[in-house]
């Protein structure tokens, strides 16, 4: 037996969510689709596939304030950053889900990053599965599936005129109260995702392949923008520095990429990763090695946004592949 | 056509690697979803065969010349991309003697997207009076005859709007910029090895994702590209929220255009007009 | 594992409140800041090698090692150079200033297993900075430890920090100090040599030896051959890395050699550990 909402029901529900909370959800910005808080239901793209952008800047902001400071005579008065809003996210993917998710490793660990965690406390996640899979798709070959419920509060799945309903926390279920499911036998049909990675042992063989000139040779057509950090739900890495405006001191922490020139450059002028080589050989290994062997899960989720944005065509999928082959040969060579 | 092409870059990418005229050979090779060109770099004589020319070959290669500096390298290059070529000699960027230029007559490029084949072409090729480049060392294809020049009609129509539709125009697209920098990254006019971006002191931008600052990039940048901008729009192209930035850059244009009578990058050594100061040229622009 | 609920309260990127109690020159590029918390409940109780990052606000955040003692209560010590943007506002402040520290963080240089030991420290220029601590702590706890030898480098003698203390270390029992630069001035009658050519000349015994190196990537490299040829093994051998750093909490991913966080699992390494990192630093 499963519960289910009907096209309408949900449309209704979403407008009563509007009037106490934020309602983030996906929306057409002229040819793009993105994240954005909506003032109607109408203004919600229900049939685009997955957005442009991934839906961690309404958990990790491009551009936040950490806490602000004023002058008062002669001393400094702090104000840390507090997140009043109550948000609902509605239309997450799986994928997004697991990589908001993912990331309560990193920022969860002692010392918690509370902004981190009043955004996961104020935020609730509607989460729709996916009916198919685009091209660019591989979630399942990163420990996904089209249809995951692991990290959302309510998962929605598209059957004929309305939705499946699936309340998986507490915190969906407070928001489904009021909302009058109905009982059905209708089950969900059950996509695959079918791109294959090979992603099994994908750790040990980036370990082993650590030195190979591979990355230099890949690194040559690497523009080293920020576009496949920026764009990926599981890329954390922040700058912090100072801003004033009228006499107040804000501490900001905005989004940036590891791939960025000068991203490790010290004060004395020393650079550890001054080689493109070395600097695009840090998102994958970040990625795929030091983010699984301190946290647990791979730190890709198989959204495929960057394999469709990345401006020269450097494509995870290849590299995983590529990188397995490399790491085999290592151990051929060892053995 | 295409294919013919595609033959006569491999053939003389073998004989330039083989003959040791060059270390490597920047060209394109077919991606990851089978149907658009990336960048290719090829090192051995036994790996041409993975370079290809079609109409996805959009980039603009010249860009990669700045990190092989010391090195011998050919590049492939279309109309617009030799005079980038042209650009960064006449700024002492590269040296002439350490790059082979294999030009290629454009044929004009479609639109790209990941895994979608497109025959629409970019507005940039709708443009375009320069199919044939205007420096290599060898030509693949035969010169064409190009159309009379176009008109700026995209500008025109910017311009026609009023004040505040435009102020509400950027400022809608200066919400979705997300400080890539990609623009900047894909620009071979774009080199300096401290952008003013990242300036911290002064701090010109400052590190806010927002459209203040986001502005205050595009504009500056457009700015610093006056009369240097070859108009390949690989900025537009790669830009992953899909910013107008060929209107920043055409407006300008135009204007040098105006007053200087001037387009970059058509021969090596005409002196740019932002850097240049002639004793006999007007002042006062209003005149 | 906790509720993100639970976690909201504590930011851990807002500094403690501080105050400059006094800025000293030590060269003509370097100062020493002293730093009082303004409510001493704030816990800061750290040891040497570890580091804290000090605020000029409005004009930002940067790392430092701490160059003083906890036990000896005379504040928090930082020699900054002005080098940027944080280090140049933090010159321009006088005591009295409003500040911010957040730390300690990273771990320290483990003063209880050097007990008994010969002690090697060797630093160059700003690099000197967190060895002082480890030198305050021997020296303070003398019979703790073996024979001493301090070797201390910089550009010029302006250059060398803490010359006010060399005398007084000097002093100490079975303690040495020798002081090198690159280029003398008139009045200079000490060594001119490179760092590494002053372990090869007093080739320090390896035995039961630890050395403590702090300095320029290029001196830790050429110091750690010499010291090597002597006969030091790598994990006789420790220093203490310098990393990119804007968070401290390893959360911001600036700072990793391979796995490794500066910030968390370092600054203090030995050449051990250093060699087992999967990438160079």
């Amino acid at each position: 037996m499963t519960k289910t909402l009907s096209k309408n029901e949900l449309e209704s529900w979403l407008g009563n969510i509007l009037k106490e909370r934020t309602l983030v959800a996906p929306r057409c910005v002229d040819d793009l689709t993105l994240f954005l808080p909506v003032a109607s239901v109408d203004e919600i793209a229900f049939d685009c596939g997955n957005t442009d952008l991934s839906p961690k800047d309404w958990f990790f902001p491009r551009t936040e304030a950490l806490f602000t400071a004023e002058h008062k005579d002669a001393d400094i008065e702090i104000t840390p950053a507090v997140i009043e809003q109550e948000t609902v996210i509605f239309g997450i993917r799986p994928c997004d889900a697991k990589g908001i998710a993912i990331l309560d490793g990193p920022y969860l660990a002692d010392p918690a990053d509370s902004l981190w965690a009043q955004h996961r406390a104020k935020t609730t996640m509607i989460g729709l599965s996916c009916s198919s899979p685009a091209p660019q798709c591989f979630c399942t070959s990163m420990g996904g599936a089209p249809f995951d419920s692991s990290s959302v509060d309510i998962l929605l799945t598209e059957v004929n005129d309305g939705y499946i309903v699936d309340a998986v926390t507490e915190k969906g279920e407070k928001l489904l109260q009021g909302v009058e499911l109905k009982e059905s036998d209708v089950s969900g049909s059950v996509p695959s995702c079918d791109t294959q990675v090979p992603a099994e042992g994908i750790t040990e063989a980036v370990k082993r392949a650590f030195d190979d000139p591979y990355w230099g040779r890949l690194a040559d057509r690497c523009l080293h923008c920020n576009i496949c950090a920026y764009v990926c739900p599981t890329c954390y890495c922040f700058d912090i520095r100072d801003r004033t405006e009228g006499g107040k001191i804000e501490r900001l922490r905005t989004w940036e990429s590891c791939q960025s020139k000068g991203f490790t450059k010290i004060a004395g002028g020393h650079d550890p990763r001054v080689d493109k080589g070395s600097r695009l050989r840090q998102r994958f290994c970040h990625k795929l090695l030091y983010f699984p062997e301190q946290f647990g899960p791979l730190g890709c989720v198989g959204c495929g946004r960057c394999v469709v944005s990345c401006p020269v065509n450097i494509d995870i999928r290849e590299i995983i592949s590529d990188v397995q082959e490399l790491g085999a040969k290592v151990g051929e060579g060892s053995s | 056509m295409a294919s013919d092409f595609t033959q006569q870059i491999r053939e003389k990418a073998r004989e330039l690697l083989e003959d040791g005229t060059v270390e490597c050979v920047i060209g394109y090779e077919t991606g990851s979803d089978g149907i658009s060109a990336r960048p290719a770099f090829i090192y051995n004589a036994a790996d041409v065969e993975r370079l290809v020319f079609d109409n996805t070959c959009t980039h603009n290669l010249v860009k990669y010349l700045l990190n092989k500096k010391a090195k011998s390298t050919a590049v492939v290059v279309k109309g617009c991309d030799s005079r980038a070529l042209n650009l960064l000699l006449s700024e002492r960027q590269i040296e002439r003697d350490k790059a082979f230029v294999v030009g290629v007559v454009c044929p004009g490029i479609v639109e790209s997207r990941w895994n979608e084949r497109s025959e629409q072409l970019q507005k940039r090729c709708d443009w375009c009076r320069q199919h044939t480049p205007v420096v290599s060392d060898f030509m693949v294809g035969d010169p064409v005859t190009e159309q009379p020049p176009a008109d700026f009609a995209d500008v025109a129509e910017e311009e026609a709007k009023t004040a505040e539709e435009r102020a509400a125009f950027w400022q809608q697209q200066a919400e979705r910029c997300i400080r890539c920098y990609a623009c900047r990254q894909a620009c071979p006019g774009c080199y300096c090895t401290d952008c003013f971006a990242e300036s911290l002191d002064p701090e010109w931008v400052g590190i806010r994702i927002a459209p203040a600052e986001s502005q205050m990039w595009n504009t500056i940048r457009a700015f610093h590209l006056a009369g240097r901008c070859i108009s390949c729009n690989e900025c537009e192209r790669v830009c992953p929220v899909n910013l107008p930035l060929s209107l920043l850059n055409r407006k300008l244009e135009q204007k040098v255009l105006e007053l200087f009578d001037y387009r970059a990058g058509m021969s090596e050594d005409a002196p740019a007009p932002l850097i240049t100061f002639k004793k006999d040229e007007k002042l006062g622009i209003a005149e | 594992m906790r509720e993100a609920a639970d976690m909201v309260d504590v930011n851990p990127f807002v500094p403690f409140p501080a105050t400059l109690s006094r800025v000293v020159d030590l060269t003509p590029d370097v100062k020493l800041f002293t730093l009082e918390l303004d409510n001493p409940e704030d816990g800061f109780d750290y040891k040497p090698g570890q580091f804290g990052f000090v605020s000029a606000y409005g004009a930002g955040e940067a790392p430092f090692g701490l160059t003083s003692v906890a036990y000896r209560k005379e504040g928090l010590q930082f020699a900054i150079r002005s080098v940027g943007t944080v280090t140049y506002a933090l010159h321009q402040l006088e005591p009295g200033a409003k500040v911010g520290v957040r730390g300690p963080f990273g771990n320290f240089f483990p003063m209880d297993d050097y007990r008994g030991r010969r002690i090697i420290i060797i630093g160059g220029g700003i690099g000197f900075a967190p060895l002082r601590p480890v030198i305050t702590t021997v020296l303070d706890n003398r019979k703790d430890y073996a024979e001493v030898v301090i070797i201390n480098g910089a550009r010029t003698p302006q250059d060398l920090c803490f010359a006010t203390e060399f005398d007084d270390w000097a002093k100490a029992p079975n303690t040495k100090v020798e002081l090198t630069v690159d280029a003398g001035d008139d009045n200079w009658k000490g060594r001119t040599a490179l760092i590494p050519d002053v372990v090869a000349d007093l080739k320090p015994s390896p035995e039961n030896a630890i050395a403590v190196i702090c300095g320029p990537p290029i001196m830790i490299r050429f110091t750690l051959q010499g010291l090597k040829k002597l006969g030091f093994g790598d994990d006789q051998i420790v220093t203490t890395l310098e990393g990119k750093m804007k968070c401290g909490l390893g959360k911001c991913f600036r700072c990793n050699v391979g796995e490794k966080y500066v910030c968390r699992d370092g600054p203090v390494f030995t050449f051990e550990q250093i060699s087992g990192f999967i990438e160079q630093f």
